[in-house]
């Protein structure tokens, strides 16, 4: 982000040139938060933000994301924030969780990684601590 | 038992950390291969570092006794491990494999990276038990794996490993370059969508592997300016995948130059080859902090 100039007059000196105040806007970058776009499935499309640093996603009405399909087990992966980053971790679930299309066990995730556990998909998005 | 197999280092030749290679990862080649408590370990690069600290943390404690098995002793292959931690602790014990009955290269070259002109700690100061052992004949039996292992095409010679168990295979071939042994080297210049032919043994030794991680460093653009480099473009190895009839191919070794958005382009370039030929085989690229779970 540029400086923002003050919007006043500016005074003209002897020299020719012009001097004008400034006022610094602070820069700063506050954190945004992981999550999961439900993309496909029941009740889609909806965001999911991630919030702790241990979200269980599954059928289940005690799961931390519930989505509400037959495809999914009642808990069907985990995700675990560590270092900044989020892990999944299929927890032995019925269909598996398919990573951009590659069944997997488990996963450090990346901006627009592609989730698919049966008919549900799910793209995950970076946030910033 | 499940067993598991985990990248922990997927890039080639050097590391290359930034974040131009989040996704894919910087660090050098290793490959975990577990199914607790068998832990098997493919290569030593800058990934085993990463792997090492896993294991500490994984094992709480409890002694830790793994296997090496290095396709090569180049740079990127051995150099985590003066940084691989288990190494320091006496509990704990490896063994280094040679690929022949009495093959002690890797064991005395690993030990020599760490004389003093090299790195300021002595190979003889690591307080585990660390062994020389071979792979016999080219075939053993390792904590419930059947390793066996064949030599591919690479300056200064790599060897690629298959490991069987309960009915499931996983090949690791690595540091290969495919071009040089297709049975008509100018085809893929000459027709580069014809699918090419590899010597029958090689093609037999990945046959029917649930997940074949190999060498794919190049795109097809790259590769005519890195011949006898001893790696292999990519398209060449969906190839000998789609020979083979391998379930899963994992592209690994990925080029120092190539960011993550050029190892998307080469897996999705790759996918449309083998789709192109009719292919079922699962193509993605090799990234760190990616577990599979194989049987």
């Amino acid at each position: 982000m540029a400086p923002i100039p003050d919007q006043e007059d500016p005074e003209v000196t002897a020299g020719g040139t012009r001097e004008i105040s400034v006022n610094i806007t602070p820069f700063t970058v506050g954190p945004t938060p992981f999550s999961l776009r439900l993309v496909h499935g029941p009740g889609s499309p909806r965001n999911f933000l991630l919030a702790r640093e241990e979200v269980v996603l599954g059928r289940s009405s005690e799961a931390d994301i519930q989505v509400d399909s037959t495809d999914l087990s009642r808990r069907h992966l985990a995700l675990r924030r560590e270092h900044g980053q989020y892990t999944v971790f299929d927890l032995g679930s019925r269909n598996g969780v398919y990573l951009n299309g590659v069944r997997i066990h488990s996963a450090v995730l990346h901006e627009g990684d592609n989730l698919q556990l049966g008919s549900v998909v799910l793209v995950f998005h970076e946030g910033r601590e | 038992m499940s067993w598991f197999v985990k990248f922990w280092g997927t890039r080639g030749s050097i590391p290359t950390p930034g974040p131009q290679s989040r996704k894919y990862g910087g660090n050098t080649s290793c490959v975990e291969i577990h199914a607790d408590p068998a832990l098997l370990i493919c290569d030593g690069g800058t990934g085993l570092r990463e792997l090492g600290m896993d294991l500490l943390k994984r094992k709480k404690g409890e002694p830790i006794r793994g296997h090496f098995l290095f396709s090569h002793t180049h740079w990127d292959h051995i150099q985590g491990f003066p940084f691989f931690v288990p190494a320091y602790d006496p509990r704990n014990e490896f063994l280094v494999y040679g690929t022949s009955r009495g093959d002690r290269r890797t064991f005395d070259l690993l030990s020599g990276q760490m004389r003093s002109e090299y790195f300021p700690v002595e190979f003889s100061e690591l307080r585990s038990r660390i062994a020389p052992a071979d792979l016999g004949d080219g075939h053993a039996h390792v904590e419930g794996f059947s390793v066996r292992c064949v030599e591919l095409k690479h300056p200064g010679r790599a060897f690629a490993f298959a490991f069987e168990k309960e009915g499931k295979k996983v090949v690791y071939a690595t540091d290969n370059e495919l071009d040089l042994v297709l049975a008509d080297p100018d085809q893929p210049g000459r027709e580069p969508n014809a699918r090419r032919s590899f010597p029958e043994p090689l093609v037999e030794f990945m046959r029917g592997a649930d997940l074949l991680i190999g060498d794919g460093q190049y795109t097809d653009e790259e590769y005519p300016h890195r011949i006898g480099w001893g790696h292999s473009r990519a398209s060449t190895l969906v190839d000998l995948a789609l020979a083979a009839e391998v379930r899963q191919l994992a592209v690994f070794h990925h080029d120092p130059m190539q960011s993550d958005r050029d190892v998307d382009r080469k897996i999705d370039l790759c996918r449309e080859r083998a789709a192109r030929q009719g292919g079922k085989v699962v193509v993605f690229g090799a990234r760190e902090g990616l577990e599979l779970r194989i049987g």
